[in-house]
């Protein structure tokens, strides 16, 4: 382990020991953190050993700008909003990784954070190596944010100095929060759109109130009641956020006798109201990472014991819904903004 | 008392040892990156991470709180509300390690625990069981939830106003992705909102004047958003800081006028509100109601550490220790999952 003071060599000699697969602690605009190459496998897992986390956690990687990080990660059009806005800066965006980096760097579900530092020295280094460097705290786990070289050799053992190969002293950096991460992964249009769903009997109405939406869903469900414990009912709703989706689906359970409370199922991903036979089941495929996911949360079951199903962003896993066409009554309903502020148009169809 | 919690209501890996309230452990896998706590979930990989990390996590909390499985009292774990197969797996570990080890078995309400998380206490601390009076009031900010109760004693509950579409948490989080910060942005949202001006724009208060509804509503104002921004385009970075401002400042500014109303309005004798849940840990919400304390002379308590107002362990923990005073003890070979479980079952 060496320890250098900041001059005009020091890019270089990081570069050497990164070249290696060897550990480098560096000064950022939030903190100290240590760098290895994020393309070098060996190098990953010496970082691993030293951060004494198990395998299979990410590391951020910094780049030099927008058109390197697009060599590593796929760019939608939020992520290239918020590089224009916000890089370089302290924000770290998450994207979708393109498998460029050894592995354990990109999260188990393929994606990746990016960094670009608005520090020279962090920039020269990359660009120098040119390849990423992980961005990550030079912390161990669960230790002290180090913003000095003494917090980071004070909070280590003997064992972990000796995987450093080289420390660069800036002196006490300003204390500062750590990066702000933003994950835009969620936002990939791919995942957003499944093609067109062809509906018999297209009808539309305009809701101007949520009292109106929720009379709407009523009616609906009067239509349809008949149907109730003979065959599965699916209320496939689609609709931007703030559309009425929930608002649709407490319409729905005041139709159906329930008297407990609908709400969004966002973060819970399911609700289940109602009692014995009057049940309703709300879901919200709005976080869900693929349509085969509808499967563990226990849908084929549902359809197969004929219960009646609400499901917000439905066009996301418009695949398993469709599925059940024929042994299911399936009622696709849209929901869009119109023209006044309370104002939505409806339109329902049954699938073909 | 010794008790080893485990939390996996969810889609974070958690497990803690306390003794009494005193937290000796509090070990969290946090998801992939810092402050994505909630976004994409695939509910089967959900299972699959929560199987390979739970001993890891369990072996580090017992490690770092130098203690042996011999040693412990009891064993603790979430059974609800929460993810249903996720909740399975800590519910089978616990169960397991329960009738190896020949320990108690403690079942622990999520929701109750983010209400109990304010009596959690560092290690060091001298201080023994701080002791409230009750009735108490006990609010919960989070993700999944927004739900104010009065709490009659420790164990029952009774529900004075609750979100009638989003959470708090969800609606922070809605609105960062409204305004391209990704989701979950909440997190994002606040540190945007910290330079922005919060009277730049106009968005109207939830159902005011109709507090007396006592819910918590944030469907109109979430439209009112989307609208604003659609005019806003295209969005500079100032016009962001600006808009996270303004929407933070409705949305905190309702819940801060549905709770005055309930203190008010009710019965004086309450004289705490124990605040807990990930919103919790917002400055800006935090000044808000010790101001509001102040006003209504309620003393106001939040948990000593940003790490015990998400989902934890340790309060799962803290919460067991009031109920093993209770009795409250569970059979290893039937505890099961309770997806739906209410604050007040």
């Amino acid at each position: 382990m060496r320890i250098i003071k900041k001059d005009k060599e020091t890019a270089i000699k990081a570069v050497e020991v990164l070249k290696k697969g060897g550990l480098v602690i560096y000064p950022t605009e939030t903190l100290y953190g240590i760098g290895a190459d994020a393309t070098n496998f060996r190098a990953v897992k010496k970082l691993t050993a030293y951060k004494n986390r198990p395998f299979g956690k990410p590391y951020s990687i910094a780049v030099t700008d927008k058109k390197m990080a697009e060599e590593y990660v796929e760019l939608n059009s939020t992520a290239r909003n918020l590089y224009k806005e916000f890089l370089p800066g302290p924000v770290t965006i998450v994207s979708r990784g393109k498998h460029k980096v050894a592995r354990g760097v990109e999260s188990e579900d393929g994606t990746l954070g990016i960094r670009i530092s608005d520090v020279k020295l962090v920039t020269e280094i990359v660009k120098k190596l040119a390849k990423p460097i992980t961005a990550t705290s030079a912390n161990a786990s669960y230790k002290k944010r180090p913003y000095s070289v003494t917090d980071v050799l004070e909070n280590i053992s003997e064992k972990q100095k000796k995987l450093i190969d080289l420390i660069i002293d800036a002196g006490e950096l300003p204390h500062k929060e750590p990066s702000t991460v933003i994950d835009t992964t969620l936002d990939d249009p791919v995942t957003l759109r499944q093609g067109e769903i062809k509906l018999t009997n297209k009808n539309e109405l305009l809701s101007r109130s949520e009292e109106n939406t929720k009379n709407i869903a009523k009616e609906l469900w009067q239509k349809y009641e008949a149907h109730m414990g003979k065959r599965a009912i699916v209320f496939a709703l689609q609709g931007e956020m703030g559309a009425g989706k929930t608002i649709f689906t407490k319409g729905l359970a005041q139709a159906m006798d329930i008297r407990e409370l609908v709400t969004s199922p966002t973060f819970a991903l399911e609700n289940e109201y109602g009692t014995g036979s009057k049940k309703l089941f709300h879901f919200d495929a709005w976080r869900l990472e693929g349509p085969s996911e509808m499967h563990s949360l226990g849908f084929d079951e549902l359809i197969k014991g004929n219960k009646v199903l609400s499901i917000e962003w439905a066009e996301r896993v418009s695949s398993v819904i469709r599925q059940f066409d024929d042994s299911a009554i399936i009622v696709w309903v849209e929901l869009k903004f119109g023209k006044g502020d309370n104002d939505r148009l409806i339109s329902w169809g049954v699938s073909k | 008392m010794k008790i080893l919690s485990i939390d996996t209501s969810c889609d974070e890996t958690a497990a803690g040892v306390t003794e009494n309230t005193r937290v000796l452990s509090n070990i969290i896998w946090s998801q992939a990156f810092a402050h994505a706590k909630f976004g994409g979930v695939m509910p089967s990989l959900a299972q699959r991470m929560h199987e390979e990390r739970i001993d890891w996590v369990i072996e580090k909390a017992i490690r770092k709180s130098h203690t042996k499985f011999e040693n412990l009292d009891a064993i603790a774990v979430t059974v609800g509300p929460g993810l249903s197969i996720a909740l399975g797996v800590g519910i089978d570990r616990a169960k397991k390690l329960s009738l190896k080890y020949n320990k108690k078995l403690i079942a622990v309400n999520h929701l109750e625990a983010h209400v109990l998380s304010c009596f959690a206490q560092p290690k060091t601390s001298k201080v023994s069981v701080p002791k409230p009076k009750f009735p108490a009031l006990g609010l919960v900010v989070s993700g999944g939830n927004t739900i104010l109760v009065k709490i009659k004693k420790i164990g029952s509950y009774e529900i004075l106003a609750q979100t009638a579409d989003d959470a708090l948490g969800e609606a922070l989080d809605k609105a960062a992705r409204m305004l391209g910060l990704g989701y979950p942005g909440g997190a994002v949202l606040e540190k945007m909102a910290k330079l922005g001006n919060p009277e730049a724009y106009n968005l109207p208060t939830p159902i005011q004047g109709q507090e007396n509804r006592k819910i918590f509503t944030y469907s109109g104002l979430k439209t009112a958003m989307s609208r604003l921004i659609e005019s806003e385009k295209p969005l500079t970075k100032q016009k962001i800081y600006n808009l996270s401002s303004s929407f933070q400042n409705v949305a905190f500014s309702h819940l801060i006028r549905v709770c005055s109303h309930i203190f008010r309005s009710g019965e004086s004798e309450y004289a705490s509100l124990l605040v807990g849940g990930g919103v919790s840990a917002n400055i800006e919400l935090r000044k808000r109601l010790r101001k509001l304390g102040k006003e209504t002379g309620i003393k106001i308590s939040f948990p000593y550490s940003q790490k015990l107002t998400g989902d934890n362990a340790a309060m799962i923990g803290v919460t067991a220790y009031f109920k093993a005073k209770q009795g409250l003890f569970e059979n290893p070979t039937k505890l099961d999952r309770k997806p739906n479980a209410k604050i007040n079952d």
